[in-house]
This record gives structure tokens, C-alpha cells and sequence, in this order.
């Protein structure tokens, strides 16, 4: 046999198998170290601290487990949340993270290993990466061979597009949720391949772990009876379907209702997904319906059925009767569920899941969806940003797909299809796109490393000594594309265009060739294409050479492109910000957890803070204080109270914020360092969400000057009157002296006169807070943070004489009243 | 009658057995004005020293001794009885009187027809005055005083003795704002009015005044001449509009009906109510707990039945100590969150002098639930407890285990079980022919 390289002759089969699987164990440790390792910037840069505004919520709830027990957390009322509607906790939560987390502490403290809850929950993302990296070797080990799944591996283990949920400190469903998706994808799997009720089984133990993790799980609820139902349409109805999905939906099912939060929704809710879900961290209003789910049940033992029969009685005629059976009893079952959506025996869809057809229709009716920033459609440069070159060779993985066209392929093929359209409606479900991307993409590459690190010569006719790496699929890509039969012995070209395999009229062919056979007659085919003579292929060292080197540029460039946007994009905790100097020094800018700190040491501990809903959870973990509102928008009016309260004038505000016992107002402001995040650029969603309540007293265009958003001289009148914006630039102009204040997000002048309180700031009407000539006590913020990103201002109590508090301030600033008239009690009696 | 009634209490203070003194403090600070002789007042101020309280006088133009020091008060009580002061010493303003009033220092202060700083404090308080220089004449009845001396007959209020004698009265009135703080004691008789001469040469302005329609016409009797006012922290004030009804010279003065005037007793209880020796009340303390239960619980279950009771105690002059009061009937209970969802009557238990309970079931909702009583009469110290409880959903237990309206979903689960053990036993000690029929089923495809 001749090859393009020597090979070494006297190796037994043995030695090539053991250190091949030697190698990947290897592999597959350094990949772990290298998943880990690369979440670890965040706290390398900065500290071991948990991230932005969910995990917050998240390490708090888990330090309720660790320190009372799971059934105390299981019934957790938090009365500090949502004041004062209170928050049952244990029925609105997936509760799978904090309970891995409380395991892995009760385990490391069996051991007597003191490891602190914080440092667990920190860690837990990037230790699970190594597990999701295992998992999709073991899911494209499936799909392909060991060495496609080394590199999906690889792949995820550092691609940002998975990083961005998963950097350590980054404690949120997301960062165990995607090694769960992957294993019970990868159980699904094998369990449809081999028919297995164990696999099918381990695939539902798997899947309850999700849905009690993650709201994505609905994904999964969709993506599994949408690939049985396709397989159906297919004609691949077989028994390992029928036995492998009955297993996973009945106990799937059964046990994911189980979870308090989902209960019977999966047997109720038709979009799957509770109106009341988690806003932020599980909103994950993912697809279709869950009508495939049961529906896909149904047919299938109504397709079971009739194939029992029909081995019975074994009539063309009857088939195509019972075909059409099928379909009318599909179409019955259609009607049935519209007719139960519109008696509202099942829930309707609900606005999450319209806005994930037109991406319009969240801004026009529900603000509050729309004002979350991850709710966005994607942009274009963020998907080569989270996934470099892979996607690039995304599609090529695909249709590599339909060239082999397993069961397992057509799964990908829907799971492609599916995360991207839904990758390009929302920026986060980048998410669930990133695995599919990898484990494709690492198909694709690997087929063209096989290609290419074949040995063999194509001119010959000797086809043993295979080297093992090369598998059936990367054979079937090597050789001629279209089976045998049909490709006429073309005369050999040089291949220089390394895609030859993928060229487009192949690729057509493919399809049709794949779709229209079965999924034995594929693998037939190529088992023939890897058997037959094979005349076309790489020769010599320098193609090779060429191509390889190319490739492992490309892997290197996206090692560094990873390595980059992990470190530079990725790894902030938000929390605390940094900035960079022009001589390159870093400047570390704390001023939230300076602000909670102080809200912690200074104020009564059950003072209640009212800020916009997005710092709720951090007030609550870092400073912990009652919050109005927070990260979890279950209450839509709530949440409106707080906007209508920001926008609208003080003395409006002010029975507001004394009704909810309010006792400090907590805003952000960006305008002296120019952190573009506050409040003020939020406000809009604020007056949204809050007209969407009361579209009386609160509207949008009132906030415009002339449709100009503007916060200088020229901002309206209703902008200038609203609490936040008085919040926002009270004695901001004091910085600034003589010079003209100007705020730097904006990129606006601000009036060099700044707007006066009344009803906020230091309680002013004590004596002792006043010397007998009261000069501008009457109102000072309670608290700003060095940077002035965080401002807190503390409501005053009512005035001890009853009157006005705008009154009363004008009184001890030493104001004269206007004298006023005795309240005219009666007409005087004429002509007496 | 009650003169001698004021000679019995004047003999026992004198005889020093019984003290009565203030709910909150013995020291007053009395701004004289220096055109006032002491001694024209000797009875009120005796009076108030013999009782016990602590008299430091002091002219209002004088630095010291000072009214507060670092910003605490030095005295309980202020008396300013300065209607004509027109400059004080720099530590007496509006502003620092109202900053007195929110450290719970009381202040009893006397008006008069001019205008004085303290005339626009009186708008603070949201009495309205009439123009300067325009004091309160009456006509009626006959006697030989002149215009502006006028003998008021003293309405019943709980902050007066019953039956005290009409006092002379001389000073301006005031109309009454609207704030619901205001406590009227002393009001004007009907048929006198506020001018600005006591001759009847001005009688057509009033004339015209009152053709227009009342407005800005001082007169009947719904404008007051002593009008107390009780701050939301439950220190008083009083504002008078003569400083002359505290006199000897009125006290000693007979009435034209030939009674004693009621100036001393009048002014005796003005200055008990003020100082909050009288109709001072307080809470105690508030329990709350489960209804056969006594350890107050971390939080409720809906649905709990949650007894609630409040020890309310009232100030006892005579032995200057706090006893059990029971007399409140009209008291109420709210079990709120943003709204009361349980609004309820708060009856003194009989048999238990200051004890009021009630018990009530806890609302279907969890939420965070405050215990508020509040309870705010005119002359009474307001009364105002809150207490913040969390009401919580059933725990995970604590739902009934078995439902009658859930046997269809028994009965299914039953006969699946049922039909299970049946086919299951049936597979297995069925023939074995139509086990391989079947395997051969499943190959077949």
C-alpha cells in the first residue's frame, strides 16, 4: 500500500488502541484544564466575586441552603424581596444550581474540607465546563468518531460564546446548564441508536436535572419530540424510537413536574413556559410548542400501533389508509388544541413567545420584556465575536450531516436549524447556538484533518490497514461524494480547493439522495463508498502539507481570538468596573459595593431601598436590605409602581414611596465618569413600563424635546420635574464650580442651576440636624459613592406640624409665607 | 364651688404631700417679656412651681441661659410670654421653636395684636391671624370694662375642668386652618369680631367687610382665642392670644355676673395639658401570637388566627406615674399591606385594666403584613404602633395529603397500576409462542 508518509510496520493493534486512548484521555484533560483555566481572568483581574445581578440572587438563595438545609430553602419566603408582597422563593426558582452547589459544599465539608459556600459558587461554572466539554466529546463521539469529538471538545471548552455565561464568578443556571443540555442530548442519543430503555431513561434523570436548573430546558422539551417527529415523516419509524422516546417522556415528564416552579405546566401551558418565569436568568422563551411534545407521544403509539397491526395483516392498501389516518388524527388534534387555547383551558402563548417570531412586537407591548438588553436581536459582528472561525465552518459541519443523515444527524440538522433562527432573535440564546456550532464545526474539521492526514494514495486498490482515526463518515467525505453507483469514474484532479467535498451540485445530491433514503440505506451507501475503488483523492506531501498548516492557523488564531475576548470582554464582574489609563495602568472603580457597604453599616435593617428593578438582587445580597423590585419581574404593576415613581414629580413620588415604606432611593448615575449603564439611559424603559400601567398620568413623548431625549437646558419640563432626573443631577453643578457642568454619557450640558428636593435627602425638620440659620439642609443626598455612580437619597418622614414638605423646607430655609385668608366658613347674613 | 375646689389643691401642693408634675420633664424655661411684671403672674407661675416644676426665666433678648446646647434641648417646657418682643437673642426663631417642638420640648406661647416673629410661627401651625393691630372686641355683655376686655364662656373639652367659670379675655383671635393637629380650646364668643379700633367709628368697614361675604372677617365663634396644637411626635403647643388671660390682675377679677372668673383654673389646665400632664397616653407594649400559642412566631401562615393585644397606659398627674388605662372604646386594629386587609374593632379586655385584645384570622396572602394601630383623637396623645410581620404560603407539608376532588386522578392511577401488574403478569406466565411471535415482530422492522 503505498502512503504519502511512512508508517511504522511492527505496531500490534493493541498498542495503536491503548495509546490512541491513552491520547484522549490526555486530550481530554488538557482540554479541561484549558476550559477551566480560561474562566479563571475574572478572578485573576479582579477577585473571587460573584457576578453581576442574577448570581447575586443565586449565591444568596444558595447560602440559605447551605446554612438551613434543603427543606428550610425549599420553603423560603423572603420577605426582603418585593416589599411588601414578599417572594416565596422555593416556588419560583430552579432550584438545580443552588442544589448542586449545596451538595458539593455538604460533600467538601464531609471531607473536612472548609471550603467557603462563596468560593464554591464561584468555581462551580468553570469546573462544569470541564463537564460540558466531556459531554460534547461524548455527543460528537456519537454523531462521528473520537477525534471529532476531541475537537468539539476543544472547541467548547474555549469558545466565547459559552465562556460569556460560564467565566468563574458568573453563578447563574447557565453555567451547569449547558453540560446538562449536551449529556441529555448525548443520552438521547444513544438511546434512540441503540433502543435502549436505560439510556432513555437516564436521558429523562438527566432532563428532570435541567428543568429543575434551567427554564431553557424547554429546549429540550421541543428539540427531542420535534426530531421524533421528523424521523417519523421520514419513514423512520422503528421500535428503538418508539422505546427510547416513550422512556424519556413518561418519566421525563412525570418527573419534571416534580419542580415546584414547572408543576403542571408541562401539561397546561402550550408555549411550555410560565408567564411568571424568571425574567433574566430563565426567561429562555425557546420555541415552538409544546405540542410536539405530547402530540409527538400520541402519534407515536398511534404509529406503534398500526405497525403492530399491520404486521398483522399486511396490506399495501391498508398502510395509505392508515397514513392518512394518521394525518387526520393530526390534524383532529390540532383543531382540539385550538379549540382548547381558545375555551383558555390551555394557556395561549404568551408575550415572550410572539416576540420571538416578530422581534418588533416585545418594544410595541410589553416593554418590560423588550427593556432587558440580552432580549435584543443579535447583531451581526457578535456572532464572529462569540464563535470566530467555527462559523464558518458551521454550515460545512451541516451538510457534512446530510451526508451521513443518521438518526442522530438529522437531530443536529433540527438543532442547527432550530438555535440559529433563534440565535438571531435574541442576543443570550447564543447560548444554546454555541454547542451545535462546535460539535458541527468540529465534524467539519475533523473530516478535513482525516482527509488530509490520510496516508494512503488514492490509486490503488488495496484498502486494508485503514489508520484508525479515519471513521466511515470522513471516509465516505474522501472518496467520491455520491455513493459508487451513481458517480462515473471521474479523471483525478489535483484538488487544491480544499472544500471539494462540500462543492454545491454535490451537496444537492446529497440532500436528495439522503432524504430520500432510509437511514440503513446511507449507511450502506457509504460503507460501499469506503469498500469501492476510490480514484480521485490527495497526493503527495505538499497538499497535504498545505492544508494542514492552514488548519492549524486557523486554530491558533482562534486560540488567541478566545483567549482575548475572554480576558477583555468577558471577565468583568461588572460589579466592579475597570478603567484604563493612557499609560496603560489599571484604575479599579468600586463604587457599588462601596454604596451597598455603606447601605449595610448605616442604615436600620429593615429600611426598604427602592432603586430600578436591575440592582434588586445585589441590594439584597451585598447590602442586604428589603428591596421593591428586583431581577425577578413576576409583578408587572410592581414594577410600574417603581417607574411611575421615578418619573413622575416629587410630590407624586412621595405618597408613593411612604406607601411602600420606602425609606432610601438608590439611582445610578453616570454622568460624572461617563459609565454608560445608568439609570438615566434606562429611564425610557422606566416611563414605559410604567405608561403601559398608567397611560393617563404617564407618557413617553412628554420626556422629549421635540423627539430628542435630552437632559440639558433644553430637556421638557416633565424630564426635568421627574424624581430620577432631579436624583440624578442634584448638586451635580456644585462640582464643577464656574465652569458649565457636563455630563459625560450624555454628552450634553447640564443646567448650571441643578434641580432642588424636597421631599428627599436628610431629614431636615430634626433639630439637632440645623443650626439656628438653616442653609441647604433641607435636602443633601444621604450617600454618593466616590465616582458618583451610586447616589442615595433618603425619604423624609412626614413634617411634625402636618404641613407640606415643600412648605416646610421653605419655612426653615427662613422662606415668608404668603399670609393666607381664614377658610371662608359661611356668608355673611345680609341686612342685619 | 371652684374656687374653693383650686384652695383645696393649692393647700395640698402646699402642704407638700402631692407633686404633680409632667409626663416628660420638670424644667420650663419662661421667656418674659421685660415690659411683663412678674408679679402679675405670680399666681400662675407659683402655681406651677409649687407643683414642682422648675422656673428658669429669662428675658428674650438675654443669650442665657440658653434654650438648646449642641442641639439637645435644656429645658421640657417653653413659656414665652414676650406678645410684644419684636427681636430675640439669635437662639430664638420660628425655626428653632419648631426644632424644639420635634425634640419633644412643649411650648406654651402668648400672642398679641402686634406683629412679632411669633406671628408667623402661628401660620406654621396653620392658625390664621388677623391684620396687625386689630385685637377681638365685644359689645356684649354690658359691664364696664371696655371693648377689648371680654368675659369668655369656656366650651366643654376633656382638656378642661368641667364647669370652669367664664374667663376674661383680651388679645387677638385667630381662624383655624385646616390641619387636623389643631386642638381648640378656647373659642371667641359669637357676637365679638376683631377690629382695629374700640370705638364704633370703624363699624362700617365691618359692616362692609361681612357684605362681602366673610372673608377675611375675624368674628363669631368659630375663631379661636386659645388653640392647642399636638405635633406628630406628641408635643404640644398652645398659642393664646392674650397673654393677660394668665394674669392675677383677670384672675382676681369678678365676672359682671359677679362669679370669679375662671382665669386661674383656665390657665392651670391649658398649662396641664400643654406640659402633657393630662390626656397623655402611651402603648406599652404589643404582643402578638398565635391563638393558643404565647412566644410571638417569625412569621405566620395564612390563614393562622393571630391574637393581638396592646398594654396602653395614661399619665397619672396626681402620682406622676404611668397606670393601666382602659378607657379607650373606639380603638381599632389594621392588618395591613399597602391596603388593610383586615380592619378591626381593638376592645379593652374587662378585668384587665390596660390590657385591649383582639384575635383574627390572617388573610389568604403571603406578603409582608404590618400591625398598625392608630389612634388619633383631638387633646389625646395619638397613639401610633406598627409592627412588621411576614405572613407565608403552607410549607411543603402542611397541604392536605389526600383530596376528595382528586379521585378521577386516584382511580387512573389505581387501574394503571392495576392493569400494569395484570399484563405484566400475564407476559411473563404466558405461553411462550406468543412471546417469539412478537419478538419476530419487532425484528421485522
Amino acid at each position: 500500500m503505498p502512503t504519502a508518509y511512512p508508517l511504522p510496520k511492527d505496531l500490534s493493534p493493541a498498542i495503536v488502541t491503548n495509546t490512541a486512548s491513552l491520547l484522549r484521555i490526555i486530550a481530554l484533560g488538557l482540554i479541561s484544564g484549558a476550559a477551566i483555566a480560561s474562566r479563571l481572568f475574572a478572578v485573576v483581574n479582579f477577585e473571587s466575586i460573584i457576578h453581576e445581578f442574577d448570581p447575586w440572587f443565586n449565591y444568596r438563595a444558595t447560602r440559605v441552603l447551605a446554612s438551613k438545609g434543603f427543606y428550610e430553602f425549599w420553603n423560603w419566603f423572603d420577605p426582603t424581596a418585593w416589599y411588601p408582597l414578599g417572594r416565596v422563593v422555593g416556588g419560583t426558582i430552579y432550584p438545580g444550581l443552588m442544589a448542586t452547589s449545596g451538595v458539593i459544599y455538604n460533600l467538601l465539608h464531609a471531607l473536612h474540607l472548609p471550603v467557603d459556600i462563596r468560593n464554591i459558587c464561584v468555581l462551580l461554572a468553570p469546573g462544569f465546563s470541564a463537564l460540558t466539554a466531556w459531554a460534547t466529546y461524548m455527543f460528537t463521539k456519537e454523531l462521528k468518531d473520537e477525534s471529532a469529538g476531541l475537537l468539539a471538545a476543544a472547541f467548547i471548552g474555549i469558545v466565547p460564546g459559552y465562556i460569556s455565561r460560564s467565566v468563574a464568578g458568573s453563578y447563574d443556571n447557565e453555567a451547569i446548564a449547558i453540560f446538562l443540555l449536551m449529556f441529555t442530548f448525548f443520552c438521547w442519543i444513544k438511546a434512540l441508536k441503540q433502543g435502549s430503555a436505560f439510556f432513555g431513561t437516564i436521558a429523562a434523570v438527566f432532563y428532570f436535572y435541567m428543568v429543575a436548573a434551567w427554564g431553557g430546558y424547554v429546549f429540550i422539551t421541543n428539540m427531542i419530540p420535534l426530531h421524533a417527529l421528523v424521523l417519523l415523516l421520514m419513514g423512520r419509524f422503528s421500535s428503538r424510537l418508539y422505546v427510547a422516546y416513550s422512556t424519556w417522556y413518561a418519566i421525563g415528564t412525570l418527573a419534571s413536574m416534580q419542580v415546584p416552579f414547572v408543576g403542571f405546566q408541562p401539561v397546561r401551558t402550550s408555549e411550555h413556559m410560565a408567564a411568571l418565569g424568571e425574567h433574566s436568568s430563565s426567561m429562555y422563551q425557546l420555541i415552538f410548542i409544546h405540542l410536539t411534545l405530547t402530540g409527538v407521544f400520541g402519534l407515536l403509539q398511534i404509529v406503534a400501533f398500526a405497525q403492530l397491526v399491520r404486521s398483522h395483516v399486511s396490506s399495501k392498501q391498508f398502510q395509505e389508509l392508515l397514513v392518512s389516518a394518521v394525518i387526520s388524527a393530526g390534524v383532529m388534534g390540532f383543531f382540539a388544541i385550538v379549540a382548547l387555547t381558545y375555551k383558555g383551558w390551555i394557556a395561549p402563548w404568551t408575550g415572550r413567545f410572539y416576540s420571538l417570531w416578530d422581534t418588533g412586537y416585545a418594544k410595541k407591548y410589553i416593554p418590560i420584556i423588550a427593556s432587558v438588553s440580552e432580549h435584543q436581536p443579535t447583531a451581526w459582528p457578535s456572532f464572529f465575536m462569540d464563535l470566530h472561525f467555527l462559523i464558518f465552518l458551521f454550515p460545512a459541519g451541516v451538510v457534512m450531516c446530510f451526508r451521513a443523515l443518521r438518526d442522530e444527524h438529522v437531530f443536529v440538522i433540527i438543532y442547527a436549524v432550530m438555535a440559529s433562527y433563534f440565535a438571531g432573535v435574541m442576543v443570550r440564546l447564543m447560548l444554546t447556538l454555541t454547542p451545535v456550532v462546535c460539535v458541527a464545526s468540529a465534524v467539519a474539521m475533523s473530516s478535513l484533518l482525516d482527509t488530509y492526514l490520510d496516508p494512503k494514495e488514492p490509486d490503488t486498490d488495496e484498502q486494508k490497514g485503514r489508520s484508525a482515526l479515519v471513521g466511515t463518515t470522513s471516509a465516505s467525505i474522501g472518496t467520491s461524494a455520491t455513493a459508487a453507483p451513481v458517480a462515473a469514474p471521474k479523471k483525478t484532479k489535483k484538488t487544491k480547493e480544499k472544500e471539494a467535498p462540500v462543492a454545491p451540485g454535490g451537496v444537492l445530491g446529497d440532500l436528495v439522495s439522503g432524504v430520500a433514503s432510509s437511514a440503513a440505506a446511507a449507511v450502506q451507501a457509504s460503507e460501499t463508498a469506503s469498500t469501492s475503488k476510490s480514484t480521485k483523492g490527495i497526493f503527495g506531501l505538499d497538499t497535504r502539507f498545505a492544508v494542514i498548516m492552514n488548519t492549524i492557523g486557523l486554530l491558533l488564531f482562534f486560540v488567541l481570538h478566545c483567549t482575548w475576548v475572554t480576558s477583555s470582554a468577558y471577565s468583568s464582574p461588572s460589579v466592579v468596573l475597570a478603567s484604563t489609563s493612557p499609560d496603560g495602568s489599571q484604575h479599579i472603580i468600586d463604587d457599588f459595593r462601596e454604596a451597598y457597604y455603606w447601605l449595610r453599616q448605616n442604615t436600620a435593617e429593615d429600611a426598604v431601598v427602592m432603586s430600578w428593578w436591575d440592582y434588586g438582587y445585589q441590594i439584597a445580597g451585598m447590602a442586604d436590605r428589603p428591596t421593591l423590585v428586583d431581577n425577578n419581574t413576576w409583578n408587572n404593576t410592581h414594577i410600574a409602581t417603581v417607574g411611575k415613581a421615578m418619573s413622575s414629580p416629587e410630590e407624586v413620588a412621595y405618597p408613593i414611596l411612604r406607601k411602600h415604606d420606602v425609606s432610601y432611593v438608590l439611582v445610578i448615575f453616570g454622568g460624572l465618569i461617563g459609565y454608560s449603564g445608568d439609570d438615566l439611559n434606562k429611564f425610557l424603559w422606566m416611563v414605559r413600563i410604567a405608561q403601559g400601567v398608567w397611560p393617563d398620568e404617564i407618557q413617553e413623548p412628554n420626556y422629549f424635546n421635540k423627539g430628542e431625549y435630552r437632559v440639558d437646558d433644553r430637556a421638557s419640563p416633565t424630564m426635568r420635574e421627574s424624581l430620577m432626573y432631579k436624583m440624578s443631577y442634584y448638586r451635580f453643578a456644585d462640582l464643577f464650580g464656574a465652569q458649565q457642568p457636563m455630563d459625560r454619557v450624555r454628552g450634553q450640558q447640564v443646567p448650571a442651576k441643578g434641580p432642588t428636593l424636597d421631599y428627599l435627602g436628610e431629614h431636615s425638620v430634626g433639630f439637632r440636624c440645623r443650626g439656628n440659620v438653616s442653609n441647604s439642609s433641607s435636602a443633601d443626598e444621604a450617600f454618593t459613592s466616590e465616582n458618583w455612580i451610586v447616589r442615595i437619597y433618603e425619604v423624609k418622614k412626614d413634617d411634625i406640624l402636618g404641613r407640606d414638605l415643600k412648605i416646610a423646607n421653605a419655612f426653615s430655609e427662613g422662606k415668608k409665607r404668603k399670609r393666607s385668608k381664614p377658610v371662608s366658613r359661611r356668608k355673611a347674613i345680609r341686612g342685619w | 364651688m371652684r374656687f374653693l375646689g383650686s384652695a383645696l389643691v393649692s393647700f395640698l401642693v402646699l402642704a407638700g404631700k402631692v407633686l404633680t408634675k409632667s409626663s416628660s420633664g420638670d424644667s420650663v424655661l419662661v421667656l418674659l417679656d421685660p415690659s411683663l411684671s412678674r408679679a402679675n403672674y405670680s399666681i400662675f407661675f407659683g402655681g406651677l412651681e409649687q407643683q414642682g416644676y422648675d422656673l428658669t426665666f429669662r428675658a428674650p433678648k438675654h443669650a442665657s441661659p440658653a434654650i438648646a446646647e449642641y442641639g439637645v434641648p435644656n429645658y421640657s417646657h417653653v413659656i414665652l410670654f414676650t406678645p410684644d418682643t419684636k427681636s430675640y437673642a439669635p437662639d430664638v426663631t420660628p425655626q428653632s421653636l419648631v426644632g424644639l417642638l420635634s425634640e419633644n420640648t412643649n411650648l406654651l406661647i402668648a400672642l398679641s395684636p402686634r406683629q412679632t416673629p411669633l406671628t408667623s410661627l402661628a401660620t406654621e401651625f396653620s392658625l390664621i391671624l388677623p391684620p396687625p393691630g386689630t385685637p377681638l372686641l365685644s359689645h356684649h355683655p354690658k359691664r364696664p370694662e371696655p371693648a377689648n376686655v371680654i368675659p369668655v364662656s369656656v366650651s366643654e373639652s376633656p382638656i378642661l375642668t368641667p364647669d370652669t367659670n367664664p374667663v376674661w379675655f383680651s388679645g387677638v383671635p385667630h381662624a383655624l386652618g385646616n390641619s387636623p393637629y389643631l386642638v381648640p380650646i378656647l373659642r371667641a364668643p359669637s357676637e365679638s369680631f376683631a377690629a382695629d379700633s374700640t370705638d364704633d367709628s370703624g363699624s362700617g368697614t365691618i359692616l362692609s367687610a361681612s357684605d362681602k361675604g366673610g372673608e377675611g372677617f375675624w368674628a363669631g365663634s368659630h375663631i379661636g382665642l386659645v388653640t392647642g396644637f399636638q405635633t406628630t411626635k406628641n408635643s404640644r403647643a398652645v398659642f393664646a392670644g392674650g397673654v393677660e388671660l394668665f394674669s392675677d390682675e383677670y384672675a382676681k377679677k369678678a365676672l359682671p355676673s359677679g362669679q370669679r372668673s375662671g382665669n386661674a383654673q383656665f390657665a392651670r389646665d391649658v398649662a396641664a395639658w400643654v406640659f402633657q400632664e393630662t390626656l397623655t397616653l402611651r402603648i406599652d407594649r404589643t404582643e402578638h401570637h398565635r391563638v393558643n400559642e404565647t412566644a410571638a412566631p417569625e412569621m405566620y401562615t395564612i390563614n393562622d388566627q393571630i391574637v393581638y393585644t396592646a398594654y396602653i397606659s395614661a399619665y397619672d398627674r396626681k402620682t406622676s406615674s404611668w397606670k393601666p388605662y382602659s378607657g379607650i372604646t373606639d380603638m381599632q386594629l389594621e392588618f395591613t399591606m399597602l391596603d388593610p386587609h383586615v380592619r378591626i374593632a381593638l376592645p379593652p379586655v374587662s378585668g384587665e385594666p390596660g390590657k385591649y385584645e383582639v384575635q383574627f384570622r390572617a388573610p389568604d396572602r403571603h406578603g409582608v403584613f404590618k400591625l398598625v394601630v392608630g389612634w388619633r383623637r383631638k387633646g389625646y396623645s395619638f397613639l401610633h404602633t406598627t409592627t412588621t410581620v411576614p405572613v407565608v404560603p403552607l410549607r411543603h407539608d402542611q397541604y392536605p395529603r389526600f383530596l376528595s376532588a382528586a379521585w378521577p386522578y386516584y382511580a387512573g392511577a389505581i387501574s394503571t397500576s392495576v392493569g400494569f401488574f395484570l399484563f405484566s403478569a400475564l407476559w411473563l406466565a404466558g405461553d411462550v409462542k406468543g412471546e417469539k411471535k412478537n419478538l419476530k415482530g419487532v425484528k421485522s422492522e
